[in-house]
């Protein structure tokens, strides 16, 4: 590869010449002219112009993120495809570390100018190892906890001394990762798989009692603020309330001066300490009283944690009205909200069981145009939340544009969050969009967002599949089944009986040019059904079973696309095996396939189907009359017909 | 169902024949010969022979997962190229929607398509730098920018106000180190005419100066590169340009035993060459100061050229007219 020969050399002609030009060097010592002006250098940081470049790169609509390799057999696309695809490239990460661990002697070389430190295997502290307190301030400063509390033991057993600012630092770290270790900055997929699946476990308490956070606390002689708000802030991240709340009133006794991010992390699990509505309020309140005698300056984070207790209330008046006097108590302090606290705000105004609030109205008028950066860790539930809104609570469409737009300015797409949010977003907005615009609208937007930023839900697919069936569009359906085959979503039943009801219920027509090759492709998509169905391969052999009216849909449309055998063999699949078929095909369904049978001249299928239609008690006269008038029959079927249908219906 | 093939087995194995599986009729025949006897239908009989076009029949039966088409196909023909492809990349056949086609083939047949054409992705390719895309990347560049000074459009006034020019380069390689000891050198270029002399100090920054001066273009370089900085080595070569520039007007008490050997030009006056050429002319003349004769003024400056400019025909051709006149042969 040309790349990784040596590039010739790049003769960069960096002709600096002098400032003004002194006569002992100026050949034309005569008259100096006017002096030369050189504007100064713009100044710019390492990478203004790396940025600027960027922002000259739009976005490709048909690519894939970046993270997966652009190659047609490697761009996955299900939802389970890319979460799988993103997982393992991050697990073979992880094994190449694990191997660079294991067979540490032969990593051992840094070729690298100036040393890559994320290349070197990591170190391991043994009991003999040599350390001294140097060696711990780095290992707290790369948030190693494990290797950290190693060498603090370490070090106590071997008798050096500490300073009382390491083992405040040590006690920051462990209260911080409550002792465990925590994953690794560069395994972005994991961390945010396992956020999601802890967020799911709603606050549990995990802080370790009496384990080695508060061992270190008691060590640390004397106790000074600094160490109560570490081991305050802790016991409040991994929700030790009581505790939490103990020592806040131990310090405050003391007369330490704790700080304002202590405050807010005791305000934000106050629901935790209290029952009902009014006595969170209280205790709230208390606390900001307790922090305005302590001439602590409230910020965002307050802000914040005070609204979250508020939306934890159960009594929706008393939350509205008490997020509104928070809200203007903190305008006066000059806080500024960050979209932490919009997103508060929307679980607190516009509940499930609550009435109808217009309030992310004004809030999209707040913030229109307006470009965010992350202040506060909830700030990446805002948008999530706002399309949310918008879809359940107040099903506009023009709203939810609006916040499209808000995402889409500047760098507010860094604020969506991870993709699971990113998924859930969209899911919204689909589902908001495919109810209430047209469907030419919607297709626009399908087409760039799937299937590269977004795949719809089997759920969301139903909605979509809905809209098309309001609204007619049948050409559609072609590019809807193979999408939904791309996605996995064909072991759903629910989604190919309703796209087979489509499909049967709007005939093409052949008059529109868009309808031409329509026939043929529906007659595709439903022995594609039906092969899923019937000949599974071995996969998944018994999630799916027909359902009579799915099978009859199948055999009509096969019909209609003139797929004569294939109607045939459907049919008689459906024959041998009714007794695994709950219900039966409809009789319009039988009435065309016996019509096909007449036109190809099969007497003996269409008295089969007929005597199908008897066992099981449906109308067979039409058949019948239809038989009759079609076929000119001989002595054998008649003789058959008559037995089945009886001797009146069979008259000339 | 099952209990009617487990009755036909029984019947088919108690029939004598020996072991036989019921699914390859084929083997049967071939292993009824080779296999024991076996009465009691417990033992399964491992039949090798037969494995073989079991595995066959497996390996049929694997179906591969629907591709994507490549997507190119879904591009629209107004989109925005430099979004696809903003910087260098390997040759992507799936990504660019061009029908290329490379390589050599036999006469008669069509060149490679481009999917896995090594030839295409063998050479460096610019579809990054289209028009448009090096338009906007000008663009947003030109905040970054500050004008041109006035007074310096042509190249003239450029080296009339900064006479002295100062070369270096930087390096980028695709290797792990971002260091390259040849980044500290620093060249620096001057018109020896730029600089005022008088005859003494040109004569001694020469010498000084050495082979850095190029006397055809009139041009000092000095290159430095013996210290391990970028600027430490400007400051060098600045500092050798002032030293050699204000030291070659000090005349030091040792230049006065400058001798003939050392000089730099030849006079005609001061050589052999003249004693030499006198001696010819009056030879044979009794020794008068008054009436000596001298060399002609063309003879001395046509051997001055001849040995101060070198030999070439024109000072060849001079010297000899002069010679001739001198000793008064006709042509």
């Amino acid at each position: 590869m040309y790349l990784t020969s040596r590039l010739p050399r790049l003769y960069v002609r960096t002709a600096q010449f002098l400032g003004t030009s002194t006569s002992r060097f100026n050949s034309n010592a005569g008259a100096v002219e006017e002096r030369i002006e050189i504007p100064n250098r713009i100044q710019r940081s390492p990478t203004d112009i790396l940025n600027a470049l960027a922002s000259t790169v739009g976005r490709d609509p048909t690519a894939p993120h970046y993270k997966y390799h652009d190659d047609p057999y490697l761009i996955p696309m299900s939802n389970v495809g890319k979460r799988t695809f993103a997982m393992s490239q991050e697990a073979g990460r992880k094994a190449a570390k694990y191997i660079r661990d294991e067979h540490r002697d032969v990593f051992m070389h840094q070729e690298a100018q100036p040393p890559i430190e994320a290349f070197a295997p990591k170190m391991i502290f043994t009991e003999d190892s040599e350390v001294n307190t140097d060696t711990l301030h780095l290992l707290i400063r790369n948030s190693q906890v494990t290797d950290a509390v190693i060498v603090y033991n370490l070090l106590k057993q071997k008798g050096v001394e500490i300073s009382n600012d390491s083992k405040q630092e040590i006690l920051e770290l462990i209260c911080f990762y409550n002792n465990e270790e925590p994953l690794p900055e560069e395994l972005i997929e994991e961390r945010w798989f396992k956020a999601n699946a802890d967020a799911r476990e709603r606050n549990r308490k995990t802080w370790k009692d009496g384990e080695l956070a508060e061992q270190l606390f008691q060590e640390l002689e004397p106790k000074t603020a600094r160490s109560y708000a570490a081991i305050i802030r802790g016991m409040s991240k991994y929700f030790q309330a009581e505790r939490a709340y103990a020592l806040l009133q131990e310090a405050t006794e003391k007369q330490f001066e704790l700080d304002t991010q202590t405050f807010n992390a005791v305000i934000s699990v106050s629901n935790f300490l209290k029952e009902t509505a009014d006595q969170r309020w209280e205790l709230c309140r208390d606390l900001l009283q307790q922090m305005a005698h302590q001439q602590l300056r409230p910020n965002l984070g307050t802000l914040n944690a005070a609204l979250e207790v508020v939306s934890t209330f159960g009594n929706f008046k008393l939350a509205r009205s008490s997020a509104l006097k928070v809200l203007a108590e903190f305008k006066q302090l000059g806080i500024e909200p960050s979209l932490g606290t919009y997103y508060y705000l929307l679980i607190i105004f516009c509940r499930d069981r609550a009435p109808v609030s217009h309030i992310i109205v004004d809030i999209l008028h707040e913030l229109k145009g307006r470009e965010f950066t992350i202040q506060h860790p909830k700030d990446t539930f805002f948008f999530a939340t706002a399309m949310d809104v918008c879809r359940n609570h107040l099903h506009d469409k023009t709203l939810a544009r609006n916040v499209d737009e808000l995402l889409h300015t500047g760098n507010n797409y860094d604020l969506i969050g991870d993709t699971y949010k990113e998924a859930v977003y969209y899911r919204h907005f689909f589902a908001l969009l495919c109810q209430t615009e047209p469907i030419d609208e919607f297709m626009k937007v399908y087409d760039l967002l799937v299937p590269n930023v977004y795949i719809p839900e089997p759920g969301i697919m139903e909605e979509i599949l809905k809209a098309v069936e309001m609204n007619g569009a049948v050409e559609l359906m072609p590019r809807f089944w193979s999408d939904m085959v791309i996605f996995d979503h064909t072991n759903r039943e629910s989604l190919l009986t309703r796209t087979l009801q489509i499909l049967i219920d709007n005939p093409p027509n052949n008059d529109l040019p868009a309808h031409q090759s329509l026939p043929e492709q529906v007659g595709k998509i439903a022995l594609d059904i039906y092969q899923k169905i019937a000949d599974p391969e071995g996969r998944r052999p018994k999630d799916l079973q027909f359902s009579g009216k799915m099978i009859g849909d199948i055999l009509a449309l096969l019909v209609r696309s003139g797929n004569f055998e294939k109607a045939n063999e459907v049919f008689t699949h459906i024959d041998k095996n009714q007794h695994r078929i709950p219900g039966t095909p409809s009789e319009n369904c039988l009435q065309e396939y016996v019509n096909a049978c007449i036109e190809n001249k099969a007497p003996t299928q269409a008295i089969v189907c007929l005597q199908y239609a008897v066992e099981n008690n449906m109308d067979a006269q039409p058949i019948a009359e239809s038989i009759n008038a079609g076929f000119t029959l001989n002595e054998v079927h008649l003789s058959k017909v008559k037995s089945l249908v009886g001797e009146n219906l069979v008259g000339k | 169902m099952s209990l009617l093939t487990r009755l036909l087995e029984r019947n088919l194995r108690n029939s004598g024949a020996g072991a036989r599986r019921l699914y390859s009729n084929h083997a049967e025949e071939e292993s009824s010969a080779t296999k024991h006897e076996f009465a009691d239908e417990e033992f399964r009989v491992l039949n090798l022979r037969s494995t073989s076009q079991a595995t066959q029949q497996k390996r049929k039966v694997f179906k591969k997962e629907p591709v994507q088409p490549p997507r190119h196909q879904k591009m629209a023909t107004d989109q925005d190229w430099s979004a696809v492809w903003p910087g260098p990349r390997t040759f992507q056949p799936s990504v660019v929607p061009l029908p290329l086609r490379q390589g050599y083939t036999e006469k008669g047949a069509p060149p490679p398509s481009k999917f896995a054409n090594a030839e295409l992705m063998k050479i460096p390719n610019f579809l990054h730098l289209t028009p448009p895309a090096i338009r906007q990347q000008c663009e947003a560049l030109k905040k970054f920018c500050t004008p041109w000074p006035k007074g310096l459009e042509t190249l003239e006034n450029c080296e009339k106000r900064f006479p002295i020019e100062i070369k270096s380069t930087d390096y980028c390689h695709a290797l792990p180190t971002i260091r390259n000891p040849e980044a500290r050198r620093v060249t620096l270029n001057i018109k020896l005419s730029d600089l005022k002399f008088d005859a003494h100090a040109k004569d001694k920054f020469l010498r000084l100066v050495g082979d850095r001066y190029n006397p055809n273009t009139g041009i000092l370089t000095i290159v430095a590169d013996r210290c391990p900085l970028r600027k430490q080595n400007y400051d060098y070569a600045m500092y050798l340009l002032t030293a050699c520039y204000h030291e070659s007007f000090v005349t030091e008490s040792w230049e006065s035993s400058k001798s003939e050997a050392d000089m730099e030009y030849y006079s005609f006056e001061r050589n052999k060459s003249k004693q030499s050429a006198e001696a010819i002319i009056n030879w044979g003349q009794p020794v008068e100061e008054a009436k000596k004769l001298n060399a002609d003024h063309g003879f001395a400056q046509s051997v001055e050229q001849l040995i101060n400019e070198g030999e070439n025909v024109y000072n060849l051709g001079k010297y000899k007219e002069e010679v001739l006149k001198l000793l008064n042969i006709s042509k």
